[in-house]
C-alpha cells in the first residue's frame, strides 16, 4: 500500500509519467487500475484512458487502463495529507515496484464463531518478522492523532466556557443593576423581597433561554459554514462540526444556570439595599 | 484629574469592575494563546529546520523527507552534480532503514539513519562519542531503554528478515558508542544512527542510495536560487527549501491556523463587547453627574477622555492578568498537542514570542479605545439642561 502511495504521488508530480504513453507496453492486454476522483480530476483522466505507470519518473513502465474512478471514503487519517491513490492488481504492483513476493500486510476475515484472541496468539506463536493485531487495536493506535485533537478541542472548549461564563455573569449583573430604581419603586410600594427576587430571577432565566436559543441558531449556522469550508478544503465528506442534542442541552443548561446564578447574586445585593439608597438618596 | 475620575468611577462599582476585568483577562488569555498558535507553529518549525544550518533538502520525487520508504539512487553522481554549484557548501546524504535489534529471544524494531558523521544534521550527541568507526552505533534514549542497553554494549542488529527461512538478513554486531537526541525524532521513537556505508553494507539493495540529502548553502547565497538550480539539474528529485517546507506544513496544519484566527477574533470581540457594555451602563448611571460636569464648564473632550480611559483601564488590567493566564493555558495546550504521534519533540505549537504578546496587547488596547468611543460620544453629546431636569424629576 505504501508503494501505491508512492506511485500515486510520483504520477501526480510528474505529468510525463501520467501521460498517455504509446511505448513500453509490457503486457499485450493492459490490465485495469482504479484511481481516486481527485487524481482523475488533477491528471485529467477518465475511464478507458491508457496510462503508463512506473516507480520513478522517466522509467519504462506498465501500460494500464483506467478501469474505474472511485470516490474515497471518509477516512479521518487521510485528512490534510492530500495523497492520491491508485489501486492495482497486487502481482502487477509487486512486479512494477520490484517488491518480489512481499506484501505490507494481510487482512484476515474470520468466521463469526472464531476465537479471535486465540487465533492471534497462534499466529504470533509461529510468526517470524511479523505480528498479528486485532483490527480494533490497530484502529485505536491509528486514531491517536484524533484523540489528541479531541483533547485539544475539549481544553479549548473549557476555556471558552469559562470566558463565556464570566461574560454572562457580568452582563446579567449589569442588567439587573440597571434596574435598581424600578426595584426601589417596587419595594417602596410594598412588594416583598422574595417577590422581587423571584421576578428578577425569572427575567434572568428568560434572557438566558432567549440568548441560548439565539446561540444555538448561530452555532448551527457556523457549523454549516465550518463543514462546507473544511469539506471543500480537504476534499472529504467527513463532518468537522456536528450539533447534537446533548451539545444543545449542555449549552442551554449552562447558560440557564449562569443566568439564574447571576440573577440571584445581583438581586440579593439589590434587595438587601434600602430602597431609598437604591434611589441614591 | 481625568485618571482620578475614571478610577473613582471604577472603584465605585468594585464587583462589576472585577467581573469585567476577569472577563477581559480570559478573553486576553485566549487572544494571546491564539496569536501564539497562529505564529508559533510556523516559527518553531522554521527554527527546527534551520537548527543545523541546512537550508535545502532533497527527497525522492513527489515526496516529503521520510514520508515514504522511497530512496534516491546514484548518491555519488548527485553529490558530484551538487558540488558543481559554488553556492553549495556542504552535502549530507542520509539513508533511512528499519532495523531489528536481536536480544536473546526478543526482537526490538526501530529506525536507523545512515549518515556521514562529519556533516550530519540529524542528531545531537548527549554522551559518549560519535560513529567514528564502521562498527559504531549511536542510539536514542528510548531505544536504549527498550533494549536495556547502554554505551559500550554490543548489539546484534539486522536490517531485514526472511519469513520463509526464518532468518534475519543483514546482521552485524555494532557497538553503542553514544547516546543521542534525534532533532527531528518523536519522543517515543526508537532510533539509531550509524555510518552510511555500514547501513549500506547491511542492506546491499540500498547501495549508493539515499533517502534524503541535506544541503547547506554558502553564507550570503540565495537558498531559493540554489533550489531552482537543483530542480533543473536533478529533475528526478524534489528539492525543498525552508520556505517550501513551511508552506507544505502550513497547508497540512492550516486547520490550527484557521482555528486560531477564528477563536482569536471571537475573543477580541467578546472583550470589546464586555468593555462597551460596562462603560455604556456606567455612563447611563451617571447621566446626571456628567450633565453637572458639563454645566460647570467641563469640556466635551474631557468627558470623552475620562470615559475612554475607563475602558482602557479595564482592558489594561485584564490584559496584564490575561498575559499570565495565557502563558499558563498555552503551556497546558502545548502539552496536549505535543502528544501528536510522530511529531518531532522540538516542535512547539504555542511558542512565546514578545511580538505575539505585543500584538495581543495592541489589539486589546485598540479594541478598548473603540469600545469606549460609543458611550463617550453619547455622554459628550448629552443635552445638559434636559438631562439635569430629568435627573431632578427622577
Amino acid at each position: 500500500m505504501l508503494l501505491a502511495f508512492l506511485l500515486a504521488s510520483l504520477l501526480a508530480q510528474d505529468s510525463s509519467s501520467v501521460g498517455r504513453s504509446p511505448n513500453a507496453a509490457i503486457r499485450r492486454q493492459p490490465r485495469t487500475i482504479a484511481i481516486d476522483d481527485a487524481f482523475a480530476e488533477r491528471a485529467h483522466l477518465k475511464v478507458g484512458d491508457r496510462v503508463s505507470i512506473s516507480v520513478a519518473p522517466g522509467m519504462a513502465g506498465d501500460i494500464v487502463v483506467v478501469g474505474a474512478i472511485v470516490k474515497r471514503g471518509a477516512d479521518p487519517s487521510e485528512v490534510a495529507r492530500g495523497d492520491l491513490r491508485v489501486r492495482m492488481h497486487l502481482d502487477q504492483l509487486q512486479a512494477v515496484a520490484g517488491y518480489g513476493d512481499r506484501v505490507d500486510r494481510f487482512a484476515i476475515s474470520t468466521t463469526p464463531a472464531a476465537d479471535i484472541p486465540r487465533l492471534i496468539d497462534r499466529i504470533n506463536g509461529v510468526a517470524f518478522g511479523f505480528q498479528a493485531y486485532r483490527s480494533r487495536d490497530i484502529a485505536v493506535e491509528t486514531s491517536r492523532t484524533f484523540q489528541v485533537v479531541s483533547r485539544f478541542h475539549r481544553a479549548i472548549g473549557i476555556i471558552t466556557i469559562v470566558a463565556s461564563s464570566v461574560f454572562l455573569l457580568c452582563i446579567m449583573v449589569l442588567k439587573v443593576e440597571e434596574r435598581r430604581r424600578d426595584i426601589a419603586a417596587l419595594r417602596l410600594m410594598g412588594i416583598s423581597r422574595a417577590t422581587v427576587m423571584r421576578a428578577i430571577v425569572i427575567e434572568a432565566a428568560l434572557v438566558a433561554v432567549l440568548g441560548s436559543a439565539l446561540g444555538v441558531a448561530i452555532g448551527w449556522a457556523i457549523s454549516l459554514v465550518v463543514n462546507w469550508h473544511y469539506q471543500a478544503l480537504y476534499q472529504t465528506p467527513l463532518a468537522f462540526s456536528i450539533v447534537t442534542a446533548p451539545t444543545i442541552a449542555f449549552a442551554v443548561s449552562l447558560s440557564l444556570l449562569l443566568g439564574i446564578t447571576a440573577g440571584v447574586m445581583a438581586s440579593l445585593r439589590l434587595v438587601r439595599t434600602p430602597p431609598l439608597a437604591l434611589f441614591g438618596r | 484629574m481625568r485618571a482620578a475620575l475614571a478610577q473613582a468611577s471604577l472603584i465605585r462599582h468594585r464587583a462589576r469592575t472585577i467581573l469585567a476585568v476577569l472577563g477581559v483577562a480570559v478573553a486576553a488569555a485566549m487572544l494571546l494563546d491564539m496569536v501564539m498558535l497562529a505564529t508559533g507553529m510556523r516559527e518553531s518549525f522554521r527554527e527546527l529546520l534551520l537548527s543545523r544550518g541546512f537550508e535545502i533538502r532533497l527527497a525522492p520525487k513527489g515526496t516529503l523527507p521520510f514520508d515514504t520508504d522511497a530512496t534516491i539512487p546514484g548518491v555519488s553522481a548527485i553529490i558530484a552534480t551538487l558540488r558543481k554549484n559554488p553556492d553549495i557548501r556542504e552535502i549530507s546524504p542520509v539513508l533511512g532503514a528499519s532495523i531489528h535489534v536481536l536480544t536473546g529471544n526478543r526482537d526490538v524494531s526501530g529506525s536507523a539513519l545512515g549518515i556521514n558523521p562529519s556533516v550530519q544534521g540529524d542528531y545531537e550527541l548527549l554522551s559518549g562519542r560519535d560513529v567514528t568507526t564502521s562498527d559504531a552505533l549511536v542510539a536514542s534514549d528510548h531505544l536504549l531503554r527498550q533494549l536495556v542497553a547502554r554505551v559500550g554494549d554490543t548489539l546484534n542488529v539486522a536490517t531485514g528478515y526472511d519469513p520463509q527461512t526464518r532468518t534475519y538478513s543483514g546482521q552485524r554486531k555494532l557497538v553503542v558508542t553514544g547516546r543521542v537526541r534525534f532533532i527531528y525524532g518523536a519522543t517515543d521513537q526508537s532510533s539509531a544512527a550509524m555510518r552510511r556505508e555500514t547501513l549500506e553494507g547491511m542492506n546491499p539493495q540500498s547501495r549508493d542510495r539515499a533517502s534524503l540529502f541535506m544541503v547547506r548553502v554558502r553564507s550570503g547565497a540565495d537558498a531559493e536560487q540554489v533550489r531552482d538550480w537543483i530542480d533543473k539539474q536533478l529533475p528526478d528529485v524534489t528539492a525543498i527549501s525552508i520556505a517550501t517546507a513551511i508552506a507544505q506544513v502550513d497547508e497540512r496544519l492550516s486547520y490550527f491556523r484557521q482555528l486560531a484566527l477564528i477563536l482569536g477574533a471571537v475573543s477580541l470581540f467578546v472583550g470589546f463587547l464586555l468593555v462597551t457594555t460596562l462603560v455604556t451602563v456606567s455612563v447611563n448611571e451617571r447621566v446626571g453627574e456628567i450633565a453637572v460636569m458639563r454645566a460647570i464648564g467641563v469640556s466635551r473632550s474631557h468627558v470623552v477622555e475620562q470615559i475612554v480611559l475607563e475602558g482602557v483601564a479595564i482592558s489594561l488590567a485584564g490584559a496584564v492578568l490575561g498575559l499570565a493566564l495565557g502563558l499558563v493555558t498555552a503551556r497546558y495546550l502545548n502539552t496536549i498537542l505535543s502528544a501528536f504521534p510522530g511529531l518531532p519533540m522540538a516542535i512547539d505549537f504555542f511558542l512565546f514570542q514578545p511580538r505575539a504578546a505585543w500584538s495581543a496587547l495592541g489589539l486589546l488596547i485598540v479594541s478598548s479605545i473603540g469600545a469606549g468611543i460609543y458611550p463617550a460620544w453619547r455622554a459628550a453629546s448629552l443635552p445638559i439642561a434636559e438631562s439635569l431636569r430629568r435627573e431632578a424629576i427622577a
